[in-house]
C-alpha cells in the first residue's frame, strides 16, 4: 500500500515538473510557475489514481483533463490571467506518448523488418490497439480541457456587454 | 491630426495587438473578445477577419461616419503566453480607466519588449520536463537521465537551427531525429530498466499541444476555418516528428521486445 502511495506521489511530481517545462517554453508569467505546476501535479495524480483503480486509461485521461479545465478557468479569473495560461501547458503531461511510440515501432517493423505472417498479424493488433488508443487519449485531453471553458465562458461575455 | 488618420492610425494598432495575440498562440475568440475590447474604449467598432497569416480589419467610426479597412501579414509564431496574459490584463485597465490611444500605444510596446526566460533556463526545464514523461511513462531514474540528455540536444538543435531561418518542419525534423538517436544509441547499450520509454519521451518536447487544443476550441466556436488551419499545422508538426523518429529506429535497427 505504502509504496503504491509513494510512487503515486512521485508520478504527480514529474507530471508536475512536466507541465512546469512545458510552461516555461511556452514563455508564462512568473507569478503562474507555482499554479501551473500544482494543476500539472493534481492531473497527474487524478490520472495515475484512477488508472490504479483499473479505469480505462482514455477515461481517466479525460477525468484529469477536465479537472484542469474546471479548476483552471475560475483560478484564471482570479489571479486575473487568461485560461489558455493554466488550461495548456499541464495537460501537456498526459499526452500518449508512449502509445504514439509503440504504434510507429510496430508500423516500421510491420512495413520494413517482420515477413513471418502469424508475426504480422500480430503487429496488426498492435498497431490497430496502440493507434486507436493514442487517438482516444488524444481527443478526450482536447474535449476534456476545452469543454469546460466553453461552458463557461458566457459569464466572460456577459461581463463584457454591462 | 484629422479623423481619416487618426482612424488608420487606430486600426494599426488594432491589428499589431491582434498579430501579437495570434502569434503568442492565443484562440480566434480570445483575439476577437480582446479587440472588442479595446474598441470599445476609443468608441469605434472593429470586423475583422482572422486567418493565419493575414488580418484585415475594418474600423468604423459611427460619430464621423468614416471607415477604413487595413491588412496586416502575421510574423512567424512564437508562443509566449505573457504576452497575452499581458494583453488581457491591459484590456482590462483599459475599459476601467478609459484609455486614450497613445496611452494603449505606449502600453503595447511595452508589452512587446517583456522579458523571456534566459534559454539557459528554458533548455533545463524542458530536459527536466522530458525526464518527468520518463518516470511517467515508467522509466528509473537512468532512463530519466538518457531522456534528459536527448531532449537537452535536441532542443538545442531545434534552437540553433533557427539562427539559419530552416523551415520549420524540418528544423522540427533535425530536433526529433537528433534526439532520439541519442535515446537510440541507449537503447543499443539497453540503460536502465526500460530504455525504450527514453527514446519515446525523448521527442515528446515537439509536441503541438498548442495548436491542436486551440484548434478544437476554434472549431467548437464555429472558427471552422483557423480550426482547420490550426489543425493541420499540428498534424505537420506530429509527421515530421515521426519522421525523425522512423528514420533513427530504421538506422539503428530497433525492434519490438
Amino acid at each position: 500500500m505504502l509504496d503504491v502511495v509513494i510512487k503515486l506521489i512521485e508520478v504527480s511530481f514529474w507530471s508536475g515538473a512536466a507541465a512546469l517545462g512545458f510552461g516555461i517554453l511556452f514563455n508564462i508569467p512568473k507569478n503562474s510557475i507555482l499554479t501551473v505546476f500544482l494543476l500539472g501535479a493534481s492531473a497527474g495524480f487524478i490520472k495515475f489514481l484512477l488508472i490504479h483503480f483499473n479505469i480505462h486509461v482514455v477515461l481517466s485521461s479525460f477525468t484529469a483533463a477536465s479537472f484542469v479545465g474546471i479548476i483552471g478557468v475560475p483560478l484564471a479569473h482570479k489571479i486575473h490571467q487568461p485560461p489558455v495560461v493554466f488550461s495548456i501547458p499541464p495537460v501537456i503531461p498526459m499526452i500518449p506518448g508512449y502509445f504514439a511510440y509503440e504504434t510507429v515501432l510496430s508500423i516500421m517493423n510491420f512495413t520494413f523488418m517482420v515477413d513471418s505472417p502469424e508475426k504480422r498479424l500480430q503487429l496488426v493488433d498492435v498497431i490497430f490497439t496502440n493507434g486507436f488508443t493514442m487517438v482516444f487519449v488524444l481527443l478526450a485531453l482536447t474535449v476534456g480541457v476545452a469543454l469546460p471553458m466553453l461552458l463557461m465562458k458566457k459569464n466572460t461575455v456577459k461581463k463584457l456587454d454591462n | 491630426m484629422d479623423e481619416s488618420s487618426k482612424l488608420i492610425k487606430t486600426a494599426d494598432l488594432l491589428l499589431d495587438i491582434s498579430s501579437l495575440l495570434m502569434v503568442s498562440g492565443a484562440n480566434t475568440s480570445r483575439i476577437n473578445v480582446t479587440i472588442d475590447r479595446f474598441a470599445s474604449v476609443l468608441n469605434i467598432k472593429a470586423s475583422s477577419f482572422i486567418s493565419h497569416k493575414t488580418i484585415v480589419m475594418t474600423l468604423l467610426d459611427e460619430k464621423a461616419n468614416l471607415s477604413r479597412t487595413r491588412v496586416k501579414n502575421i510574423p512567424p509564431y512564437t508562443i509566449n503566453f505573457t504576452i497575452i496574459s499581458a494583453i488581457s490584463k491591459a484590456s482590462w485597465t483599459a475599459i476601467d480607466e478609459q484609455w486614450s490611444l497613445e496611452k494603449i500605444n505606449e502600453e503595447i510596446n511595452r508589452i512587446k519588449i517583456l522579458e523571456k526566460y534566459p534559454r539557459w533556463l528554458i533548455l533545463i526545464a524542458v530536459s527536466l520536463a522530458g525526464a518527468g514523461f520518463c518516470n511517467i511513462f515508467n522509466g528509473d531514474y537512468l532512463n530519466m537521465l538518457v531522456a534528459f540528455v536527448s531532449t537537452f540536444i535536441g532542443l538545442y538543435i531545434f534552437q540553433e537551427t533557427h539562427k539559419f531561418k530552416y523551415n520549420l518542419y524540418i528544423r522540427i525534423f533535425l530536433g526529433s531525429f537528433v534526439s532520439s538517436s541519442v535515446a537510440s544509441i541507449a537503447v543499443i547499450y539497453s540503460l536502465g530498466a526500460n530504455p525504450q520509454t527514453a527514446l519515446a519521451t525523448s521527442i515528446l518536447f515537439l509536441v503541438p499541444g498548442v495548436p491542436l487544443i486551440n484548434s478544437f476550441t476554434d472549431l467548437m466556436d464555429s472558427n471552422i476555418l483557423n480550426g482547420l488551419v490550426r489543425f493541420t499545422t499540428g498534424f505537420m508538426i506530429v509527421l515530421a516528428m515521426t519522421i525523425g523518429l522512423f528514420l533513427a529506429m530504421y538506422l539503428f535497427q530497433i525492434n519490438l521486445r
